[in-house]
């Protein structure tokens, strides 16, 4: 692990090789796994558009951020391409309590040949910083944007990092990539799905050289998505199954849209909803503990009639059943 | 008002509210809305000809109203309604055979993901072959000849079997048609796919049926007057088949009447008052003498004890969708935060204590206001009490949540036109003299008044020679005026009405929806402002016609919290949407 710093990417991938997708794009790799790279999960799928997005982030060193609604998998995207890269990846929730000395790095007390000494130990964005590592902030959005003026300088391809508390300035390795993710683009709760989400400083949002939407997949993909994370349902009753469950989903995001309901299914809750039906055996038992007992009793009449729509079958919520 | 029809009126609005959301969901398109029992996209009015859906939502059964929303969401996703119209044929009968073609093609292009909606447009369409069948209307000529088109259309386009209760019945009109549509029906099912390709054929099978029709109806002519009389009643309800631009103003269903007037429509200035000279705003408690006031405060009183409702919860569930959280100021004492230099000194002192820090404070904020105009009129006397005890524990609990509200109502000096009406005499009834009485708009409680203060005001309501005749459209442009004026920022307006605007002399000395449309002009000028929500509620009454957000409540009976829980998922709903 000592040599991390000294690390480069040594070899080129092809991008239709790795990802599977149609371009003659070669991007570099490192040829040698180490901890800090994520597990390769072969079951993912690449989003081309975003993909791409992220992609030149690596290769052209280019600040991405990835916005989406919730369970798109926009996390999991920028890991799995790290993956398939052997690039190092640190990932940092952010929230509305870390501070900058969460960051940048603190003064601690430690023990050293017996004596108590203070000693600087830095923050994971000057440890970042100096290896070639793609950090990923993930929720950007939930960070408080004054803490969030940490990280200007580095949003710049070549921007210098001063420590304050050493009067050292760190220069970022060549290798060290920058991403985040967030829910909203900067602009706060909008639709009352992210409680929580700040209202960004736009002078920063500015300095993201890229931001890629991940929105909700076609349905096809997503019944795919759905198939490989839950391999029992890969027969031809369970394919039908699958999309009969990824078009309700698609109903709930458009009803969402419309300002029906007030909450909609996320890729990832289809696929709970998927190994629910495992458990329980009975899709519409398992709906209603993965998906429907988080609506708001009101609106389970709406999604009922989604579900009859999709499934030809009658929920206990349904109106009117004469 | 009976409750059994304020009931049907309740499921109409309920089974509105589904299948509305099922066509927005289904279509993607989220401007869609029923008023008056047909879908509106914004302001326009998406009818539904085909035979077979053209059905009631206030008695047709839950699984038919399902059914024409899903042929509605289909004819909304595959059919391009200006190609359709620029081909559709004049002559009546054969618009109807488009119209009716042009659904089944849309109805066979459901996704196939969606089982349940195939399921459901199939289950409708031999229901209504069976009702259409049984209800006689086969037994005409030219109803047989349409039943046939249909049955066989559909069954070429989906592939299946005609229905097999009926499949004696067409057998022979069948064969008589088979030569001269077997090519046009051919092309139906090959062009299922392409509006394009398929209007031809269409257009050919249209103009079959209109001349089949035409030729028959002049053999008869000619002969047999006798038939003609026998199936006078098929007769009848095939010309209903025709009539297309009917407005749903049905009188057996309760739902608010309407339809165009002609004085408004061409009169030049638009609305008219024929004298503002008597017109009068009052304050409604000085009407009332002071011993009655209290003897209403203490009936109101009485009868809210009597209902059981829960104010306090009414007010958390107002917080909840009026409230937003916003930071004000400081809160001491915190065990964690930023470090209040206060209490370093009881640090030292006592170095246990842990409270020594302090935080942001966040504090839900209702900046809203809201405005209950009661209709005052005539009718309304009966339900007084309760509308008085509905605005009594909303106000209450408005004041609990910390909005603002008000109390209005108009109603009108006198009957059947007062003092104008005397001078227009005078004048020699000059024509279309536009709205012809003395309204007379009461403030029960003005904003700037907590509930304690203008308790008994409230109780002015109960006194019953307030309720004359009613000019809404006025009423709710004065309430706009008045909430526009306030700076709270979320502004409602919830009508409480029992039935469209009346007003026996203007509507005589104009036409009958003068008052009527112009509440309508009012209510969609202010809905393009935006900048009031607009909600109504119906006693006993559909009010979609006019309003766009509209509950029909059942006052007839008591108020019990299901009642404001509704009113409370009407007001979020408006602002989940807005």
């Amino acid at each position: 692990m000592t040599d991390l710093a000294s690390m480069k990417p040594d070899t080129l991938r092809s991008v239709r090789e790795l990802f599977g997708i149609d371009s003659d794009l070669q991007v570099p790799a490192f040829s040698q796994q180490n901890d800090y790279v994520p597990e390769v999960d072969e079951a993912y799928r690449f989003n081309p558009d975003v993909t791409l997005a992220i992609l030149a982030g690596f290769t052209r060193n280019r600040r991405v951020m990835v916005q989406g609604l919730h369970g798109t998998g926009k996390s999991t995207h920028i890991e799995q391409i790290a993956a398939r890269l052997n690039w190092p990846c640190m990932r940092v929730n952010l929230d509305g309590h870390i501070s900058r000395l969460d960051l940048v790095g603190k003064d601690a007390i430690v023990v050293r040949n017996g004596v108590q000494v203070t000693e600087f130990q830095e923050g994971i964005v000057p440890w970042s910083l100096q290896r070639p590592v793609a950090l990923i902030f993930d929720e950007y959005d939930a960070g408080r944007p004054d803490v969030m003026f940490v990280i200007q300088r580095i949003l710049e391809r070549d921007g210098h990092f001063s420590l304050l508390d050493q009067n050292r300035v760190i220069h970022p390795h060549p290798y060290f990539r920058l991403f985040s993710t967030a829910n909203t683009v900067g602009l706060g709760n909008m639709s009352g799905l992210y409680q929580g989400a700040q209202v960004l400083n736009h002078a920063q949002i500015d300095r993201w050289n890229i931001v890629a939407k991940l929105d909700y997949l076609s349905a096809e993909e997503e019944a795919a998505i759905v198939l490989s994370r839950v391999p029992s349902k890969d027969t031809a009753q369970g394919h039908e199954l699958v999309a009969a469950m990824v078009s309700v989903a698609n109903l709930t995001r458009k009803g969402f849209a419309a300002g029906d309901i007030s909450t909609l299914m996320s890729p990832r809750t289809v696929i709970t909803w998927a190994e629910n039906c495992e458990i329980f055996r009975d899709p519409a038992l398992a709906f209603r503990l993965s998906f429907l007992n988080k609506c708001d009793a009101t609106e389970r009449q709406t999604v009922a009639e989604y579900y009859q729509r999709c499934f030809g079958q009658e929920l206990d919520e349904a109106r009117f059943m004469e | 008002m009976s409750s059994n029809v304020q009931q049907q009126a309740r499921r109409q609005q309920q089974v509105e509210a589904l299948c509305a959301a099922a066509i927005r969901a289904l279509s993607g398109r989220s401007d869609l809305h029923f008023r008056g029992k047909q879908l509106y996209q914004g302001e326009h009015r998406l009818p539904m000809y085909a035979p077979h859906h053209r059905i009631d939502t206030a008695v047709a059964p839950f699984a038919d109203c399902r059914a024409a929303a899903d042929g509605m969401a289909l004819r909304l996703l595959y059919s391009d309604a200006e190609l359709h119209r620029k081909s559709c044929p004049e002559k009546p009968v054969a618009r109807l055979v488009f119209e009716l073609l042009e659904q089944l093609r849309v109805e066979t292009q459901v996704p196939a993901h969606l089982p349940g909606m195939t399921a459901n447009l199939e289950q409708r369409f031999s229901r209504w072959s069976l009702e259409f069948h049984r209800s006689g209307q086969t037994e005409s000529s030219s109803g047989l000849l349409i039943y046939t088109i249909a049955q066989m259309s559909w069954s070429r386009l989906n592939a299946r079997q005609v229905l097999e209760e009926t499949e004696d019945l067409i057998e022979s009109t069948r064969f008589s048609l088979a030569s001269s549509m077997g090519l046009a029906l051919a092309g139906l099912r090959h062009h299922r796919h392409d509006q394009v390709a398929f209007i031809p054929h269409a257009q050919a099978v249209a103009k079959l049926v209109d001349e089949t029709l035409e030729s028959w109806q002049e053999g008869e002519d000619g002969s047999n007057h006798e038939r003609q009389d026998d199936d006078d009643d098929a007769q009848q309800n095939f010309a209903l088949l025709l009539d297309f631009d009917q407005e749903g103003d049905d009188e057996r269903f309760a739902s608010a009447r309407s339809g165009t007037s002609k004085a408004l429509g061409e009169s030049r200035q638009g609305y008219t008052v024929y004298t503002t000279a008597y017109d009068r705003e009052v304050v409604a408690s000085d009407l009332v003498r002071k011993a009655q006031l209290e003897e209403f405060r203490q009936r109101l009183d009485t009868g809210i004890a009597e209902q059981g409702i829960n104010v306090p919860r009414l007010a958390r569930q107002l917080a909840a969708i009026l409230a937003t959280p916003q930071y004000d100021g400081w809160q001491y004492g915190e065990e964690e935060g930023r470090i209040d230099g206060r209490r370093l000194a009881q640090l030292v002192s006592s170095p246990t204590e842990r409270r020594l820090f302090y935080q942001d404070r966040q504090r839900p904020v209702a900046d809203c206001m809201v405005t209950l105009l009661v209709d005052c009129s005539g009718s309304m006397r009966h339900q007084s009490e309760s509308v008085a005890m509905l605005a009594d524990c909303l106000i209450r609990a408005l004041d609990i949540a910390g909005g603002r509200s008000e109390l209005l109502g108009f109603t009108t000096n006198a009957w059947n036109g007062g003092k104008p009406y005397q001078e227009w005499m005078r004048q020699g009834r000059p024509p279309a003299p536009g709205r012809l009485n003395e309204v007379c708009h009461l403030v029960f409680k003005e904003a700037d008044r907590g509930w304690r203060r203008s308790r008994r005001d409230i109780a002015a309501m109960l006194k019953g020679n307030l309720f004359r005749e009613g000019v809404d459209g006025e009423a709710v442009d004065w309430a706009c005026s008045r909430l526009l004026a306030r700076e709270e920022q979320r502004k409602i307006l919830i009508v409480i009405s029992d039935g469209s605007p009346s007003d026996t002399a203007t509507n005589l000395t104009n036409d009958a929806y003068y008052l009527d449309n112009h509440l309508k002009t009012v209510l969609a000028r202010q809905e393009r402002q935006g900048e009031i929500d607009i909600l109504g509620l119906g006693v006993g009454l559909d009010l979609s016609p006019f309003y766009r957000h509209s509950l029909a409540t059942d006052m007839s009976q008591a108020l019990d919290n299901h009642l404001f829980d509704e009113i409370v998922q009407l007001i979020a709903q408006r602002i989940h949407r807005s």
